[in-house]
């Protein structure tokens, strides 16, 4: 029995890992891949399946792989990025293989909408020798994630499902079928030499795991016979289109008019790249236009292709300019691209175009820009000012200049004006150790001392903020750490980490307290504060930084997202001096300036009272107060 | 047949649910559906889109630019961001509430000269401070809820209201379920008589 829901991509994977008997889950949250171990772990119970969030992704890999050692149906998820930081067992795994089944879930973010980079999945299945599935739609994610499984155990290989935002974050309608719990018996583990990896090993498993790739290639192009995620069909003109993933729908409805002149190949299975499909394919044309997100990926394959067949063709695509080489990709984006190749082929037969908008995006009046910011009445807000007012302070009286290092989650919107407090930024845990090579330096701006802070949130700290203090303690790097302790994985949906003593599933758990792991890590000064009194803030981020030696702060507080406010606050209009500190200071999103010149504060207001601690004038009152 | 909605607005005025239960209403009434949604940290007081693409045909989730069947804005200034999606027979509804930038130097904005230019660029566009509706039916938050049924209301979806409600119903908590009624109640009433560019064609 099937039946159809309203479903994300990512919903869509979690439940095609149900269907398969997924056992294990394991994951670090990572827009835009979170919502897989999400739903996993919402219906785990229901289902008898262990989830967990790992600390990070390379934890939640090995996590995984043990279960697949022993036989379970493994899955693992995360962001783009997060893949960098498990490729060191990824590269390994592929050469041993599993025993049970495991999926690797990857999602990239084209555009980028919340990630550092714009790197391509595909590419790093090529790279580490793992096959990859490439979605197009939700319906496509749920079905390839059980082929992902299946083909996991039949070939002894793990899987990557990769996605892009557009196949995670979209929703449609989805037919799934009823899934009953059933019987989780796991094999067990079973020594044998083939699990321990050893130079020696490496030799005798390199050639089968080329070999495999070949068999895998055949497979892939088996898949253009019976399996809709590979397909082809022949078109009326020499012309040629291949697309692989979300990208083949925008192709799709490109070329919607000209139905029928092209002929069209769609590949959902990445790499191994499907050599003997794609050759048939080109051999009766004379131009192949390729439109893909990311990376060159498939162009790429069938260059080589064309060159190792000495095929007469010509391929059109990122590296011939016809198409963007970065940035999300749209319908408009492939109409543009066909042209430009339609152009240089000097194709007679067609030529796509635009539909007419009702206005011109050059007749549209200036708008006001919005950047995205802190939320109204978060505590890094606070954590951030105080840290700026204090290196004030600092440079006034001694001289000695402050860089302040950023890291990955909502504070690194602490970059956002007014508050300027994120002069360096790179991927996961980096704050901390950047700021430690900053200080090594022991300059600034043409020989100038500068005082180094970090700031890291907490679950940042637990993916790989430790080691980088431990190797600044080690190395007396001197460093203030501001950990913005808001209780939770914010950005990311909320997700709960190792400080907060409770378990993904939901059960109690040892709280892992972030002090005491600083204080044990070397750190001689380490202190706590709630982030809510501004005075005392700024107080111990001065003592901090100008503590000798690594130091550290733990500021707490609860993120408003999910805390329920404590009331608002509201202008006396008949105190405000209309000075707008409360606007200039903060960019809070809940204070803006009226054309009187005076400040309001929306409902969106949260009642942290930041900007009544900083009026000159007490005009800002709590709501009930003045009514 | 197609039909693709655009809902542009501000993080934190719930585009995402507002999309979620257009989908759902879609695919209640036998369409195939396809939203892309801003997740992440866009969200955070930013620009945010949902697209939401109704029809018989699986598609990709963005609507292409010009194909947008209806623009419902939360926001004047978000509205005509995403102006360039609108298809020239499209339709609008637009709330008249404006949310103003918190950051200094993000440009000045007035958000009755961009209400007249959205009225100006599609005749029929149906304005109403929807947010302060939301409120006096109980929640400023209800306000996406008020203006897809304003949009179901004017007859500019391609489904009934039964259908909507039906999955308002279903998928928001007991406790908040009368205060969306009241809401959704208002916002009908509130463009009795309008139906967008029919009327505007009609004067």
């Amino acid at each position: 029995m099937t039946s159809k829901r309203i479903l994300m991509g990512n919903e869509a994977i979690a439940f095609g890992a149900i269907k398969a008997g997924v056992q294990i889950a394991s994951g670090y949250p990572g827009t835009p891949s979170s919502e897989v171990m999400e739903t996993i772990i919402s219906h785990a119970k229901e289902y008898g399946i262990y989830a967990e969030w790992a600390t990070n992704e390379k934890v939640a890999l090995e996590t995984a792989v043990g279960a697949a050692y022993s036989g379970a149906n493994a899955i693992v998820t995360m962001k783009q990025v997060g893949l960098n930081v498990a490729s060191d067992p990824l590269m390994s795994l592929s050469y041993l293989g599993v025993k049970g089944s495991l999926v690797i879930l990857v999602s990239d973010d084209p555009g980028p909408h919340s990630s550092q980079t714009e790197q391509d999945t595909r590419a790093f299945g090529h790279f580490s020798n793992i096959p990859v599935f490439d979605p197009s739609t939700p319906q496509e994610a749920y079905d390839m994630t059980k082929l992902a499984f299946e083909l996991s155990h039949a070939m002894e290989t793990p899987v990557i499902l990769r996605t892009t935002t557009r196949v995670s974050h979209g929703c449609a309608d989805v037919l799934i079928e009823e899934i009953n719990p059933v019987s989780r018996d796991i094999e067990g583990f079973t020594k044998d030499t083939r699990w321990t990896i050893f130079p020696k090993l490496i030799t005798q498993r390199h050639p089968l795991l080329e070999e495999l790739q070949i068999r895998m290639s055949d497979n892939f192009s088996e898949y253009f016979n019976h399996n809709s995620f590979n397909s082809v069909s022949k078109g009326s003109s020499n012309i040629g289109i291949a697309a692989s993933g979300v990208s083949s729908l925008y192709a799709r409805e490109a070329i919607k008019d000209c139905q029928g002149i092209f002929s069209l190949f769609k590949a959902g299975t990445a790499y191994p790249f499907p050599e003997k499909a794609a050759y048939e394919f080109m051999k009766d044309i004379t131009d192949l236009i390729v439109v893909e997100e990311l990376d060159p990926y498939m162009e790429e394959q069938f260059l080589q292709i064309a060159g190792k067949y000495h095929l007469d063709i010509n391929i059109h695509g990122k590296k011939s300019g016809s198409f963007p080489v970065s940035g999300e990709y749209d319908v408009d984006v492939a109409i543009e691209g066909i042209n430009h190749a339609l152009d240089k082929i000097g194709s007679e037969s067609c030529c796509l175009s635009h539909s007419g908008a009702a206005v011109k995006a050059e007749d549209i009046p200036p708008l006001p820009i919005r950047a995205p910011t802190l939320c109204a009445g978060c505590m890094h807000r606070t954590v951030f000012y105080a840290f700026k007012k204090a290196a004030a302070k600092l440079r006034s009286q001694t001289g000695i200049d402050s860089v302040f290092s950023g890291d990955i989650g909502c504070y690194t919107l602490g970059n956002a004006r007014p508050l300027n407090m994120v002069n360096t930024c790179l991927c996961m845990g980096a704050g901390i150790s950047i700021a430690a090579g900053l200080s090594h330096t022991q300059e600034f701006s043409s020989g100038q001392e500068a005082k180094q802070v970090a700031f890291i949130g907490d679950s940042t700290f637990f993916h790989s903020g430790i080691a980088a203090v431990v190797s600044a303690v080690y190395n007396s790097a001197d460093i203030t750490i501001a950990v913005l302790d808001n209780h939770t994985t914010a950005m990311t949906g909320h997700q709960p980490h190792p400080g907060i003593g409770v378990t993904a599933m939901g059960s109690p758990a040892q709280i892992i307290d972030i002090a005491e792991v600083l204080k044990s890590c070397g750190v001689r000064m380490v202190k706590t504060i709630e982030a809510d009194d501004l005075d005392k803030c700024i107080d111990i981020a001065g003592e901090a930084m100008q503590f000798e030696g690594p130091s550290a702060v733990v500021f707490k507080g609860r993120c408003v997202a999910i805390c329920k406010g404590t009331g608002q606050y509201i202008v006396d209009e008949d105190k405000c001096i209309g000075c707008n500190l409360c606007i200039n200071q903060f960019g809070c999103p809940a204070i803006f300036s009226m054309s009187s010149g005076l400040p309001v504060i929306q409902d969106t207001c949260s009642g942290c009272g930041l900007c009544a601690q900083i009026c000159p004038s007490d005009a800002i009152v709590p709501k009930e107060v003045s009514q | 047949m197609k039909f693709d909605i655009l809902i542009a607005g501000v993080g934190g005025q719930g585009v995402v649910l507002a999309s979620r239960l257009l989908a759902t209403a879609a695919m209640d009434a036998g369409f195939h559906v396809a939203t892309a949604e801003t997740i992440g940290m866009a969200q955070r007081e930013g620009s945010v889109t949902s697209h939401v693409r109704i029809g018989d045909d699986v598609c990709g989730s963005l609507i292409p630019q010009g194909k947008a069947d209806l623009l419902i804005g939360l926001e004047p200034a978000e509205a005509a961001r995403n102006l360039i999606f609108l298809g020239k027979d499209g339709n609008m509804v637009v709330n008249e509430y404006a949310i103003m930038p918190s950051t200094q130097g993000c440009g000045e904005y007035n958000p009755e000269k961009i209400l007249e230019f959205l009225k100006d660029s599609c005749p029929g566009t149906i304005t109403a401070d929807f947010t302060k509706l939301a409120k006096d039916a109980g929640t400023y938050k209800a306000a996406n809820v008020a203006m897809i049924a304003a949009a179901a209301g004017a007859g500019l979806l391609p489904f009934s209201q039964e259908y909507l409600w039906g999955v308002l119903e279903k998928m928001i908590p007991e406790k908040y379920r009368d205060v969306n009624r009241r809401v959704f109640d208002m916002a009908i009433e509130s463009v009795s008589g309008k139906t967008g560019k029919e009327t505007a064609k009609d004067q």
